[in-house]
């Protein structure tokens, strides 16, 4: 192997399963304040750049024709236990970074839709997506301060959203909460894996 | 968590464009890295060519502990596209594995299960 060019090469360290969710949801619908009630990093913010990635072969050429403005994505990690770790990456908001999403969703465990009732059509490209990918998803109505919050099958009715799918009111500075809206995800996509749902 | 030397947010912004540190390479050496992608080091970094900057030694230093693509450009506060040409030279001289999950470990339903009570227990 290469790295016996390194005379300092140490043990390699045990490498643990990646599980995956994608939190997606309208612009400033609360996707950053959901990662970070329970990750264990701070939330960081990684920056893809809309560039075409893909080209195939290491391209010397010049860069700057090639730039795009980057976007950022939230970005979080949960400790499942030594030899499995969750990552959470927030979606951005706009519908012309749909590429990254294709990406993000590959071997995805799920998807959270984030809806603010006051503008709930914002989360319609998203639960679209969700549903064109069939992806398990969960719905989680953000509760923020002082707006009357809907009843989830309200929710449900106004997104057409099928039987199948959990609709859970969900408050994203609340840690548990937000624990609690994974364990839906999760137990969904358990469902289906089974081939119960 | 932050571990030393990492920069904060309140750090001024980068004075080197981000892909100079790439060499203005802006395509990997090997296939695309997911960002999702696992880096763990193989080495502990003393034996890099620095020419070019700290970045690849950082790189290895910060996955001595397996890390993600997205995590190792969010703490380094690089675009994941130039993480990725950088990961990519690392893992073409063998400094750092590179570990790409198997897809199908979202629709296993042992895995699913372990996740599900871990994060019950949280």
């Amino acid at each position: 192997m290469a790295y016996a060019l390194f005379d300092r090469a140490i043990p390699a360290p045990a490498v643990p399963v990646a599980m995956k969710v994608v939190v997606a949801g309208g612009f400033a619908v609360g996707k950053t304040t959901f990662v970070g009630s329970i990750s264990e990093i701070e939330p960081l913010k990684t920056e893809a750049e809309m560039t075409v990635e893909s080209l195939g072969v290491d391209n010397p050429g010049p860069v700057e024709g090639k730039r795009g403005t980057t976007v950022a994505m939230d970005f979080g990690r949960i400790t499942i236990s030594t030899d499995m770790v969750l990552y959470l990456f927030g979606t951005p908001g706009q519908d012309r970074f749909w590429f990254l999403w294709d990406e993000l969703v590959r071997g995805a465990v799920g998807g959270v839709v984030l809806v603010d009732t006051r503008r709930i059509e914002d989360c319609f490209p998203a639960v679209d997506y969700f549903e064109g990918t069939g992806l398990p998803f969960v719905v989680a109505v953000n509760l923020f301060d002082s707006v009357s919050t809907h009843h989830p099958r309200e929710v449900r009715e106004a997104l057409s959203i099928p039987a199948n799918v959990p609709i859970v009111l969900c408050d994203a500075r609340r840690r548990t909460h937000v624990q609690e809206t994974l364990v839906l995800l999760v137990e969904s996509a358990l469902r289906r894996a089974q081939g119960v749902a | 968590m932050t571990g030393p030397g990492e920069p904060r947010r309140s750090d001024p912004p980068r004075l080197v464009r981000p892909y100079v540190v790439t060499g203005g390479r802006t395509a990997a050496v090997g296939p695309p890295l997911a960002l999702d992608a696992i880096v763990r080091a193989l080495t502990d970094g003393h034996e890099l060519d620095l020419t070019s900057g700290p970045e690849p030694r950082r790189i290895v230093q910060l996955c001595a502990v397996p890390v993600s693509v997205a995590e190792l450009a969010a703490r380094m506060m690089l675009p994941i596209g130039v993480m990725r040409v950088l990961v990519g030279d690392l893992d073409a001289v063998g400094a750092v594995d590179v570990i790409v999950a198997p897809s199908q470990t979202a629709t296993d339903s042992r895995l699913l299960r372990r996740l599900l009570d871990g994060i019950r227990a949280l």
